[in-house]
């Protein structure tokens, strides 16, 4: 957390409080107006922070707030009206009655643990699969509830339940809710789950545990949609399973969504406009008087224009009002930096233990096609090996197997003798295999400093925040990176991309370094200058370094030993002057014909 | 930017003017109206506003109840949800009304009840059935509907003088007014009739296989069917049952009356349901037909369009009775109303609890036209208590 996210959360806070003083003094329907405002924030934000840092839309989050609205209630409701409207409750249920606070809290902690049941599934989807499941969380629960009819009568009224849901109550809780929100998402856990939002697969690279970060979003979120349930459930005093079903999961992913789904200030934005534009047509659906002249009743016209809102925005601004900006960021962006001062936490490189990468005859096929075939090869600490190879000759598969992110079909891959074959990429980042990519897998929507922040958090809570940074600056420092630390990674050229790679591979402090293709795009200068910094990281950090480049110069230049691929087979292995005179290496990579020729170029 | 600014300004503003208190003069009868304009309740609810607007029309242009208290009107629409009535209605409260009209439904009417009897507002349904609203809603809570206990005891009479003996009764728990049937058989048993069995479904189920293969195989076989489903469930039902040759006698209650029972053809012939009146040539209510369709353009195809109407007659009664448009002075005179003359029926409150005194009229299906079955009372002993189920 930095000092401008608190001061921003402040101005959110101050912008709630003074909206419930002006409404309270004012009164009456405004009053409600605005309580009903705050329970959709406090849903909006909740379903947010599932939804805006993992990126993955959620249908269920209705779910949560219908169950919290029932229990609440149950909780709630005079055991005397419950012997007329519930009369075939459970005894527990029917003598239970519970002060709002203790119910709101029995309730939400209900609500997260049932969160954490479905979350285990529901984590381990991505995208779209994710999303259609939380759908059949929507329907499944609302036929629970119709079916439940001994303590929710079934689809008929659940009327009873005390009116306690005041404006002060209202406005607390969505001060809480946004400050919770906002703070979710400049953690360590909301830093994370962004960077797989961006890219999963480079977050699983480095260090990051996608579907624990989604796990752990998702119950928070339900806890906070199952405060909006017990408000909306006590203010209303009546309500029917209809309620919490398509109708209000639409009008509050409208909220989110068109505000911009992925920040705090999106579902603020999202939340004020829908509630005005909604409020506006409801009052004047049935008939106004505009000076005199009466309007006609048109029934209908609250979710038509909802609808044509959506339409309107999505296709202007397909990532909503406020798309990725938080309002915070942009009010106080040189104020205060994120950074106080860098100096004075800088840190020397940490000590690398010597280790030994292997790979005993690695196996992987796709299908019917052998992409390596009995692959074998070793990097040691303080080593630098080239992998090169015709395209299509399986290097990047080989990277990819040995750093997690594919399953080998057969064969081991050991780190000091230990067996690291059937780990995911988040745990052998965590044991010191970390790696660029070559087609560059930046977090795009987060900052250079925060891309680099995700993989130096790996060693969190372990090792401290405070040292995290530490190895961000070491990080920046080592690719020069300092000046554009602060800047949108996808706003950076292609060059300045490729270094923020390299620094994020660099800030989970590697025993053991994969660059594939770290010079592709580059010019001259920029190759050489990257090479540059490239035997500087081997003197300054010890790892060993296994490289994947076309740059033939670059890699003969650089690496102490070279590797040659060709059609999954390692056809060559050995000091770089003797792999380039392998008359097979020749001949892989030009065939027999074009062979003198490419001769030349490989010792040029 | 600035344009997003301004759009939110204007909305903003014309936001506070809408939701400025509308509260009348004290010569201003100021009623609201939380009804179910769109969704499941607007096939009620949407002719009984109809019939409401045309009372309030005569009235007004007459110069006001007993010549003084204008009405005006205050609509909104709860989308036939409880959450949006309760929303609704206390919008509506909030605007200073002195009466509130809620769905025609018991269940969100039940939401609506709880307001009003803390703003100690007067509130009447259209057109809910269920005993249980006044019962529950409080004080405060009127019915303008014949009871579904009532109802039913009419119903089970009559099918027991045609020598109807054996049964069997449909019902959903899903509403209180679509557990008439229950209602039902406790009078039959009453009267010595057999209850073959007590099938259930959920509203908007359109299969009714299952139930139409239990009634089918019943032995001895079942002779009279009685359900309180209405659309879509019912139209589905009947057909399915007939298709399945069962030929036993059906019974069923104020929801089916909308032109889609009597379009149903062979299915619905011989069909016996309860409602809350009949236009006989020369009755009130075919005057009131008359009226509708000059206003509306269009004959009206249901009863609810004059409940409607019958409904601000109550109001105006009451207003007349109480001298003011004071909330509460009005429901303490609605309370005591006696045989208001209705273009329905005549509506007594006078020693119930919310719940009126009305006739039920029953209608056979004739060649797809109304025929009057009869007009009966209901032996007073044999009406069950209301309750929740």
């Amino acid at each position: 957390m930095t000092a401008r996210t608190w001061i921003g959360t402040g101005g959110y806070v101050v912008f709630l409080i003074a909206a419930a003083l002006i409404a309270a003094s004012i009164g009456g329907s405004i009053e409600r107006t605005l309580v009903v405002f705050f329970i959709s924030l406090i849903a909006v934000l909740g379903m947010g922070v599932y939804s805006g840092n993992s990126g993955i839309l959620s249908f269920g989050h209705l779910a949560f707030m219908g169950i919290a609205a029932y229990l609440s209630g149950i909780l709630t409701m005079p055991v005397a009206m419950k012997k007329v409207t519930l009369a075939h409750a459970p005894t527990f249920l029917a003598n239970a009655h519970l002060d709002f606070f203790s119910a709101t809290v029995v309730t939400v902690l209900f609500v997260m643990a049932v969160a954490l049941v479905v979350g285990v599934v529901i984590s381990r989807l991505d995208g779209s699969s994710a999303t259609i499941t939380t759908l059949g969380l929507l329907v499944i629960v609302h036929g629970i509830i119709i079916g439940a009819r001994e303590i929710t009568r079934g689809s008929q009224s659940f009327f009873g339940v005390p009116r306690w849901t005041d404006i002060t109550v209202a406005a607390s809780c969505a001060v809480l809710a946004i400050v919770v929100a906002r703070v979710f998402k400049d953690s360590v856990f909301g830093l994370k789950l962004r960077a797989s939002r961006d890219d999963q697969l480079a977050a699983g690279a480095m260090g990051v545990n996608v579907r624990r970060q989604r796990l752990i979003s998702w119950v928070l979120s339900a806890g906070l949609v199952a405060i909006a349930g017990v408000l909306i459930g006590h203010f209303l005093g009546a309500f029917s399973v209809k309620k919490f079903y398509f109708v209000d999961t639409f009008a509050l992913l409208a909220m989110l969504i068109v505000g911009g789904m992925a920040t705090v200030s999106g579902a603020l934005a999202g939340a004020v406009l829908i509630t005005l534009v909604s409020e506006f047509l409801r009052r004047i659906e049935g008939g106004v008087d505009i000076l005199g002249y009466q309007t006609p009743q048109l029934f209908g016209t609250t979710q038509i224009g909802i609808g044509l809102i959506i339409l309107l925005v999505m296709y202007k601004k397909s990532g909503g009002l406020l798309d990725r900006l938080e309002l915070d960021e942009i009010v106080l962006p040189k104020l205060l930096k994120d950074r106080v001062a860098t100096a004075a936490r800088r840190s020397s490189p940490p000590v690398v233990p010597d280790g030994l990468l292997e790979a005993r005859e690695i196996t992987k096929a796709f299908d019917g096609l052998l992409a390596l075939d009995k692959v074998s090869l070793a990097l040691k600490s303080g080593e630098i090996v080239g992998l090169i190879g015709p395209n299509g000759s399986g290097k990047t598969t080989l990277l990819n197997v040995l750093s997690g992110m594919l399953p080998a079909t057969a064969g081991t891959a050991l780190i000091d003798g230990k067996d690291m074959t059937p780990l995911p990429a988040y745990r052998l980042a965590s044991m010191g295999v970390s790696r660029t990519f070559q087609n560059i897998r930046l977090f795009g929507s987060m900052s250079v400093r925060q891309n680099v922040l995700v993989s130096a958090l790996d060693k969190w809570p372990s090792s401290s925040t405070r040292s995290a940074d530490a190895m961000v600056d070491l990080a920046l420092e080592t690719m020069k990176l300092e000046s554009v630390a602060e800047t949108q990674a996808s706003t950076l050229s292609y060059g300045d991309q490729r270094r923020v790679e390299v620094a994020r591979a660099l800030a989970l402090n590697p025993r053991f370094l994969f660059l594939d293709e770290p010079a592709a795009g580059m010019n001259r200068e920029e190759t050489d200058a990257l090479m540059d910094d490239l035997k500087g990281l081997r003197e300054q950090f010890g790892m060993g370094i296994l490289i994947v480049d076309h740059d033939l110069p670059l890699i003969m230049r650089l690496c102490d030993r070279v590797v040659v691929l060709n059609e999954g087979h390692v056809i060559a292995e050995g000091e770089p002057q003797s792999v380039q005179k392998n008359p097979k290496v020749i001949e892989a990579y030009l065939g027999r014909k074009g062979s003198r020729q490419v001769a030349g170029t490989l010792t040029e | 930017m600035f344009r997003k600014l301004r759009l939110t300004a204007c909305l903003t503003a014309a936001l506070a003017v809408a939701a400025l208190p509308v509260a009348g003069s004290a010569q201003e009868l100021v009623i609201g109206t939380a009804t179910g304009q769109t969704g499941g309740l607007a096939p009620y609810d949407g002719p009984a506003m109809q019939g409401f607007q045309i009372a309030v029309d005569e009235i007004n242009a007459a110069g006001g109840i007993a010549g003084k208290f204008k009405i005006k009107l205050i609509s909104k629409d709860t989308r036939s949800d409880a959450a949006q009535t309760s929303i609704a209605a206390q919008e509506l409260i909030d605007s200073g009304i002195s009466v509130l009209i809620t769905p025609s439904d018991a269940d969100p009417s039940f939401a609506a009840a709880a307001l009003a009897t803390d703003a100690k507002i007067p509130a009447f349904s259209p057109a809910a059935s269920s005993p249980t609203l006044p019962m529950m809603g409080g004080d405060y809570m009127f019915a303008n509907f014949p009871g579904d206990n009532v109802q039913a005891t009419v119903s089970a009479e009559w099918a027991t003088k045609q020598g109807l003996k054996n049964a069997y009764v449909l019902y959903s728990p899903d509403t209180q007014y679509t557990t008439l049937p229950l209602y039902f058989s406790d009078v039959f048993k009453k009267l010595g009739g057999n209850v073959a069995g007590e099938g259930t479904y959920t509203i908007g189920q359109q299969d009714f296989s299952a139930e139409v293969t239990k009634i089918k195989s019943m032995n001895p076989p079942v002779d009279v069917v009685m359900t309180a489903a209405y659309e879509p469930d019912f139209p589905a039902f009947i057909r399915q049952l007939r298709a399945a040759g069962v030929t036993a006698q059906v019974i069923g209650s104020d929801g089916i009356d909308s032109p889609t029972t009597f379009s149903l053809g062979a299915a619905a012939e011989g069909l016996v349901f309860s409602t809350a009146g009949h236009a006989t040539p020369g009755s009130a209510l075919e005057d009131f037909n008359k009226k509708f369709a000059v206003k509306y353009g269009k004959e009206t195809d249901t009863i609810f369009s004059a409940i409607g109407y019958d409904l601000m007659k109550v109001i105006e009664a009451g207003v007349m009775k109480a001298g003011s448009t004071e909330p509460q002075a009005i429901r303490d005179a609605v309370a005591e109303l006696e045989n208001i003359k209705g273009v329905t029926s005549v509506i007594t409150y006078k020693g119930t609890t919310g719940m009126p005194v009305r006739q039920v009229t029953l209608i056979r299906v004739k060649d797809g036209k109304r025929e009057l079955v009869g007009q009966p009372s209901p032996t007073a002993d044999l009406v069950p208590a209301p309750r929740m189920q």
